[in-house]
């Protein structure tokens, strides 16, 4: 893999081998037995982050910003979902376990039919994956781990062309589980996620007659190499309040993060690099 | 239940390496009792105490009912769950509704009859099911999934379910208790799961690498032992904390795989169970999908030191066989 991509001759590949060896090394004081219960296997996590590694640099172009933002705490990462299949949440895990001190392999929640895929559920549980199940996320929550949500769910990854950067409804279910664990929320923003497929409709009707979670059309299926921002806000002061806490006490919370994770979009907006698919500013 | 009222100790299954244990921790822990271990197996005593009583015979209610008049036992342990893989191919499931679920409520209804003052259930983990959206830390209000794929696994998770809802019915009664291990290793061992272990070149999914607990034959009878004094009437899930993926636990038994995508392996199971190696082909989802169980209740009565070995320590010590 090295010696094809030196003989493209592409810019420099990012952390070196012994600056790899550093995280990990911290990641395994994290994790001493190099896996844990929910299928992490930290040499596994090792080599697809490798792999992952150029692409995030070099394809992607990624820039996190807000890094100071992120102490030594567990968190529940709160972003805005993007990109139709996901591939906002690879790169802000990437962020995590690369760029922000300490590393830290971030627990993102996933679709259940995706932990039932030969391979692929393999391959991401390896890399820190979890079923997106509600006693999974307080169980890691209260063992120290830090997760990776997107309240959106499936409607906000496959939104159409028009949509793109318009924030849909967000869950409560996170927010329950931060006030049960004290968890704080640490807000995101993603920006060039949704240009990496430019062109997309969602026959949502057809979809749902053929039992899919989205049916994505577009002219193109290659992931274009739209530069991404990964924008990491202040930790949202968690409320003294109950977890069990009535809906419309707990939707207050829910729109101050909500807003916050948009304001975050829309100053990354203004400053986001050129891409032929960007949307132009005001086009929203 | 008092250590002074441990007098009378029936235990049912004794030809299986686990109640073997069990009889001799309990012989060690409770000193004065008598231990009358029944099987409808040979049993091959290995442990000779003048405390110890060893009864070869067939599970009827005839012979249950005058074993219990006769010896007027404190406490009873049923540990004869009929496995899936001792027995033949043929007549398998009528033989295991039989012994799992009337054979269970016979006992438990004498149990009641004479007064026993507690009773002790093996079940096992595989009654939550291997299913690919298990939450990871089961804990024991979890619904009983294991039938809803594999028929087979009927008696299974029946008969853990008439143990439980005898055990809530009678709970003013009789003090019971339902234990769901997760796999028990050691050399004592000799079950599906231990078997398909130490088997060189067993193949494993290419596609899937679950993680499971392990538990050592030691630690599960000594569980069993103070289920007797220490543990109040409930289920509870008895497991390490720490977990090992498949592959791994492999590499620490030094045994080689053969690496296979799972659609393969399903699809050649039922050939492989019926011809030279006996596999259940629901075990092949155990090969896919984790099953791991929450311990928190059971150390909570136990102590947080319930266990000797850890995961990985059991494996090695199975290794010694």
């Amino acid at each position: 893999m090295d010696k094809l991509l030196k003989s493209l001759n592409l810019p420099s590949l990012g952390p070196s081998d012994e600056s790899f060896e550093e995280i990990f090394e911290q990641l395994r004081l994290k994790y001493p037995e190099g896996e844990d219960p929910w299928g992490l296997n930290l040499e596994r996590a090792r080599t697809t982050l490798q792999y992952i590694w150029p692409l995030y640099q070099n394809y992607f172009k990624v820039r996190v910003f807000g890094k100071e933002n992120v102490q030594d705490e567990p968190y529940m990462v709160t972003s805005n979902h993007s990109g139709q299949i996901a591939i906002d949440g690879m790169l802000i895990s990437t962020a995590f376990a690369v760029e922000i001190d300490p590393p830290r392999i971030l627990r993102s929640m996933v679709e259940r039919f995706f932990t039932a895929l030969p391979w692929v559920g393999t391959i991401a549980a390896e890399g820190g994956a979890v079923l997106g199940d509600r006693q999974n996320c307080l169980n890691l929550l209260s063992r120290g781990q830090s997760v990776l949500v997107f309240p959106e769910g499936v409607r906000g990854v496959a939104k159409n062309t028009i949509d793109f950067y318009k924030l849909q409804r967000f869950t409560r279910g996170f927010f329950r589980m931060s006030l049960t664990t004290q968890t704080k929320v640490l807000p995101v923003a993603v920006i060039g996620a949704e240009e990496i497929f430019p062109w997309v409709y969602h026959p949502r009707k057809l979809a749902k007659v053929l039992g899919l979670p989205a049916l994505p059309l577009s002219p193109l299926y290659l992931p274009l190499p739209s530069p991404v921002d990964i924008i990491i806000g202040k930790p949202y002061s968690m409320p003294d309040l109950s977890p069990e806490a009535h809906d419309k006490e707990i939707d207050y919370h829910i729109d101050q993060i909500r807003n916050i994770i948009r304001n975050l979009t829309n100053e990354g907006l203004k400053n986001r690099r050129p891409f032929f698919a960007n949307k132009k500013e005001g086009e929203e | 239940m008092k250590e002074s009222d441990i007098k009378s100790v029936l235990i049912i299954g004794i030809a299986g390496g686990l109640a073997k244990i069990t009889a001799g921790l309990l012989l060690k822990s409770f000193p004065h009792a008598k231990i009358i271990g029944v099987d409808s197996r040979p049993i091959n005593p290995v442990i000779r105490h003048d405390n110890i009583e060893y009864r070869q015979m067939r599970y009827t209610r005839g012979n249950f009912e005058k074993l219990f008049r006769d010896k007027e036992f404190d406490a009873v342990f049923h540990l004869g769950r009929m496995s899936h893989a001792d027995t033949s191919p043929i007549g398998t499931m009528e033989q295991r509704l039989d012994l799992n679920l009337m054979g269970t409520r016979r006992i438990l209804d004498l149990c009641l009859k004479f007064a026993i003052k507690k009773v002790v259930i093996l079940s096992t983990y595989h009654v939550y099911g291997a299913l690919s959206d298990n939450p990871v830390f089961i804990n024991e209000d979890h619904p009983l999934r294991a039938s809803i794929k594999y028929p087979e696994l009927r008696d299974v998770v029946e008969m853990d379910q008439i143990a439980t809802n005898w055990m809530w019915k009678n709970q003013k009664d009789i003090e019971t208790i339902v234990l769901r291990p997760c796999t028990i290793v050691g050399p004592q061992i000799k079950n599906t799961m231990t078997r398909y272990l130490v088997t060189p070149y067993a193949p494993v999914c290419a596609d899937f690498n679950p993680m499971f607990q392990f538990i050592h034959e030691y630690d599960m009878a000594s569980i069993l032992r103070d289920s007797l004094t220490k543990l109040s009437t409930g289920i509870y899930n008895a497991a390490t904390d720490e977990c090992i993926s498949l592959k791994a636990a492999k590499e620490i038994l030094n045994r080689p795989t053969t690496p296979i995508p799972s659609f393969v392996l399903s699809s050649t199971a039922k050939l492989i169970s019926t011809s030279f190696w006996r596999f259940p082909r629901y075990l092949i989802d155990y090969l896919k999908f984790a099953c791991i169980i929450d311990n928190g209740l059971l150390k909570s009565q136990l102590g947080q030191d319930a266990f000797r070995y850890k995961t990985r320590e059991a494996l090695l010590l199975s290794k010694l066989d």
